[in-house]
């Protein structure tokens, strides 16, 4: 394989927010969730829980609800008194529409779908009804006839009880007329809504219980509270033979360590997520038919796109936060060491530059030229693109002005590799080609979008002799563009798992893409078929534990030397592919650490395989090739996320 | 019978009925005198008002009194009468008068500040799409069809909207919202008005400041993240320290001019050993 300088960085101080609302749609199993910065994420639970698209935050914009509505429309409501519908195939917001009742609390939608009631500070609850294209206002009940016609209402109460008010977080309507109440004593209550009285009372926290969602089936429901807990209550019968049934409280999770303000309830499993920013999902093993390693937790942590871009000429990282970007550049070495060994640095990491981000948009993304002499970054609403000037020691940043309105809201923006030209894929699925001059800029041409739904945010790659780009995204497969005659190559056919990352080998024009479901597939652009490797380990399948992993690929790299070697990394292991060498099969050990010297050659013959897995550095949130001698690997320990947060409720423990 | 002096009758009490007006002297005096007239008719009271005739005439002890008769009386309290409704009316209309001056003073500063009736023409007339009212008063909430601008359209949308508002005054409460098609430019924009936006921006505020008070203000039970992972390591056999130990925070400034000064000084002490 080689040996690598690896440039650990630790200085990328990447705090994601956390989670305020999370809404669950049975029929398509997805599951959206919304940030307390705004952002709305749609993960797709049947592609192995990937986040396939997401809306970038905005600084006004905090939701307090989120729900899914018929025909897969996305509603959101906040405390800026504002409805808001997502447009999931244009990637961006179709209408926002104020209720005109203040801050809204809560909101919730009808069985059958077509109806969204809102419940907003002055104490009315509007109802809207829903049409094709947008919602209308058609009702208005003020606050003392709030009649419950609707099953499921969630609805925010502020009652004043003991010396310190007692306030309910959450409120879930049952077909038969119970209401459950979640409050902030640590209370589940469950009152009778016919006579208006307390029926059980189940105390469960020292700390308040802040969400509740019912199943559908409305036999179980779960809530969680601000310790971390999350609890499963279920409707069980007295005794084996009884018809009479009763709530009991079945099972508790401690997955978080702060307050789990948002929860959902899927046919088969608990979803929940708070302020410590995990995202968890547990498949509940009654539910489940099959026991196989979907049943498993999962936790998602890291973002699954890259928020890195690196210039392997000039050793610069270019981070991307959510309001500001920021340059640094690597420090370097001049000692030399044996295997293991950690070099000093001779010269530091150093702070370059730090780029604020005009305007109280989210920046979708980001990326730096190769050379380093051009960065650009997209929001909704702008496009920037500035100069480096590098002068012996300084750092110069000069603003490209007048940039065309149509590369706003860019999903994906990348660099040629001799950086004369810009490819930018915008949200309504276009691809536009600039070319980069001194100071200026010239539209060069633009891909129009081409037939096929929106599956998920568009990926770009581009070959490093720039004949080639490659864009995914859509139903219709991985399109390749050739750059010189400007127009669609081929399409790779389409695969049912959206694509997490995409590149262009340097010197074969290999497409190497890798799903959502940890397949990678190797594709040969200019002969426009897979290659042999692609089939062969298509036919044997990959390694069982390769297939389990949980997190998606983010990034795939070459060597510029050797074309025989891919190297691509996912949040907890980096691996290099060596298709020279033959392929693991299941019972082959995945994970082969690097033997003793001292061990005979036999043995190691017999353990080489073609996947060479490294979890030395983790969690990863970027890996690259800088040259053909050193790498650079980004981490993020969980700890120092978790250091950054807001204060957790706190627990009592004997001794301390 | 007792041939009495004529005397005259009883003056029926001035019936000026003036809601406010303050009695004027003549009006006391004929009040005085129709009191006086109209004292019952004895003798014995009838002395006292020869006296003061009497008195009255400075002199003429054994003259008879002037002969008052009831048509001057009467006369003489109609001119009374009549003097102070003219008083009173001359009084009410100057401050008609008043008044209607200053109203005119003001239209004429309203005037002034107003921007000049054509443009405000042209912007009333030139399709005003969609206005919303207020969703009490009318049954359907028809909302823009365009989204919110950017903030730098609105912040630019928001002034002009500014300097309008202050000029045409309470005229547009109805109106919250107005998709105004500009004038001349090419670009729209959505006009907003600022009061109600200030309106909306302090109950968000308020509500936030609601959540956050019950999450985390004076009664919630919570502790720092450092304790909160430092829990394990307290209780382990061999005691570890805290998880966050160092405050790296702690003089940063200080520690910016220590490096600063340092490099000036190896870059003073380079120049010195050059020499």
């Amino acid at each position: 394989m080689g040996e690598f300088k690896v440039h650990r960085v630790r200085f990328f101080n990447y705090v994601p927010s956390g989670i305020r609302c999370v809404a669950y749609n049975n029929q398509s199993n997805r599951l959206a969730v919304s940030r307390t910065d705004g952002t709305v994420e749609i993960y797709n639970l049947s592609a192995n829980y990937f986040q396939e698209k997401f809306f970038p935050g905005h600084e006004s914009r905090g939701t307090e609800a989120l729900c899914w509505a018929k025909g897969q429309r996305l509603f959101s409501a906040g405390l800026n008194g504002e409805i808001i519908e997502y447009d999931l195939q244009a990637l961006n917001i179709k209408y926002a529409i104020d209720a005109f009742g203040g801050p809204i609390w809560s909101m919730a939608v009808s069985p059958c779908g077509s109806q969204l009631l809102v419940g907003c500070e002055d104490g009315s609850v509007k109802l809207l009804q829903i049409t094709p294209d947008k919602i209308q206002f058609e009702r208005n009940f003020d606050r003392q006839k709030r009649s419950a016609v609707h099953k499921m209402l969630v609805d925010r109460q502020y009652m004043g009880v003991s010396k310190r008010k007692c306030i309910i977080w959450g409120v879930a309507f049952l077909s038969d007329g119970t209401v459950i109440s979640v409050d902030s004593a640590g209370k589940v209550q469950f009152w009778d809504s016919a006579t208006g009285t307390l029926v059980k009372n189940h105390l469960i926290a020292n700390a308040d219980v802040q969400s509740i969602a019912v199943s559908d089936q409305e036999d179980s429901f779960v809530v969680g509270t601000a310790e971390g807990t999350v609890f499963h209550f279920q409707l069980v019968s007295v005794t084996s033979s009884s018809s009479e049934k009763q709530w009991v409280r079945t099972k508790p999770f401690q997955h978080h360590t702060h307050d789990v303000r948002a929860v959902a309830h899927s046919p088969t499993a608990l979803i929940s997520g708070g302020t410590d920013t995990h995202l968890v999902i547990r498949p509940l093993m009654e539910k489940v038919e099959v026991k196989n390693y979907d049943a498993a937790l999962r936790k998602i942590t890291f973002p699954h796109r890259r928020l890195i871009s690196c210039s392997k000429k000039r050793h610069l990282l270019l981070f991307q936060f959510a309001h500001h970007l920021e340059l640094w550049r690597l420090g370097s070495t001049v000692a030399t060491g044996k295997n293991g060994d950690t070099l000093p640095l001779s010269k530091d990491a150093d702070h370059l530059l730090h780029l604020k981000a005009k305007g109280p948009e989210n920046i979708i993304c980001s990326c730096i030229s190769p050379c380093g002499s051009w960065i650009a970054y997209s929001t909704t609403s702008r496009f920037f693109l500035y100069r480096l000037n590098y002068e012996r020691d300084n750092l110069s940043l000069q603003r490209v002005s007048k940039m065309p309105a149509f590369l706003r809201s860019a999903l994906q923006i990348l660099f040629s590799e001799d950086s004369t030209k810009l490819f930018v894929a915008s949200n309504q699925g276009s691809l536009h080609i600039i070319r980069l001059l001194e100071g200026s800029f010239k539209h060069l041409h633009t891909f129009q979008p081409q037939s096929g739904t929106v599956e998920s945010m568009c990926l770009l790659a581009v070959s490093p002799d720039g004949n080639w780009l490659a864009a995914s995204g859509t139903s219709a497969g991985v399109h390749v563009y050739n750059v010189k005659h400007l127009k669609l190559h081929c399409t790779v056919p389409a695969y049912n798992f959206p694509v997490t990352a995409l590149a262009i080998a340097p010197s074969t024009n290999n497409l190497v893409i890798a799903h959502s479901d940890q397949q990678v597939f190797e594709y040969s652009i200019p002969e426009k078929k897979y290659t042999e490797w692609s089939r062969t380990i298509q036919k044997q399948g990959f390694h069982y534990l390769w297939l389990q992993r949980d997190t998606p690929i983010t990034h795939i790299s070459f060597h510029p030397k050797r074309p025989m070697h891919i190297l691509l990394h996912d949040a907890y292991m980096f691996c290099i592919i060596d298709k020279s060498l033959p392929l693991p099969n299941d019972k082959t050990l995945l994970y082969n650490p690097l033997p003793p010297t001292n061990e005979s050659d036999v043995i190691r013959r017999r353990t080489a395989h073609a996947f060479k897995i490294s979890k030395i550095y983790k969690p990863l949130l970027f890996m690259d090739l800088l040259d053909e001698r050193t790498l650079v690997a980004v981490e993020r320990p969980l700890d120092d996320i978790i250091a950054q947060l807001p204060p957790p409720i706190k627990k009592k423990k004997f001794g301390t | 019978m007792v041939q009495l002096r004529p005397r005259a009758s009883r003056v029926p009490a001035p019936a000026i009925v003036d809601e406010g007006q303050p009695a004027s002297e003549e009006e006391e005096e004929a009040a005085e005198h129709g009191l006086l007239l109209g004292q019952p008719s004895s003798g014995a009271a009838a002395e006292p008002l020869e006296e003061d005739d009497e008195e009255g005439d400075d002199g003429f002890d054994d003259e008879a009194p002037e002969e008052l008769t009831f048509a001057s009386a009467q006369a003489e309290a109609r001119e009374a009468e009549r003097r102070v409704r003219e008083s009173v009316r001359r009084d009410k209309t100057l401050l008609k008068e008043k008044r209607k001056r200053r109203e005119e003073l003001f239209i004429e500063q309203k005037k002034r500040k107003l921007l000049p009736e054509s443009i405000l023409e042209k912007l009333t007339t030139a399709a005003p799409t969609k206005a919303c009212s207020r969703a009490r008063r009318s049954s359907l909430l028809t909302p823009p069809s365009r989204i919110k601008t950017s903030s730098g359209k609105l912040k630019e949308a928001n002034l002009q909207k500014k300097n309008e508002d202050s000029e045409k005054g309470s005229d547009s409460k109805k109106a919250k919202l107005q998709k105004v098609q500009s004038v001349g430019q090419n670009k729209s924009y959505l006009a907003l008005r600022l009061k109600d936006q200030d309106l909306r921006d302090s109950r968000q505020q308020a509500a936030k400041a609601f959540i956050q008070n019950s999450l985390y203000g004076p009664g919630t039970n919570r502790t720092t993240v450092n304790k909160f992972l430092s829990l394990e390591n307290k209780r382990l056999p061999v005691k570890k320290a805290a998880a966050q130990f160092l405050n790296n925070a702690w003089g940063t400034q200080k520690k910016q001019n220590a490096k600063r000064f340092k490099r000036r000084w190896m870059i003073r002490k380079m120049k010195a050993s050059k020499k």
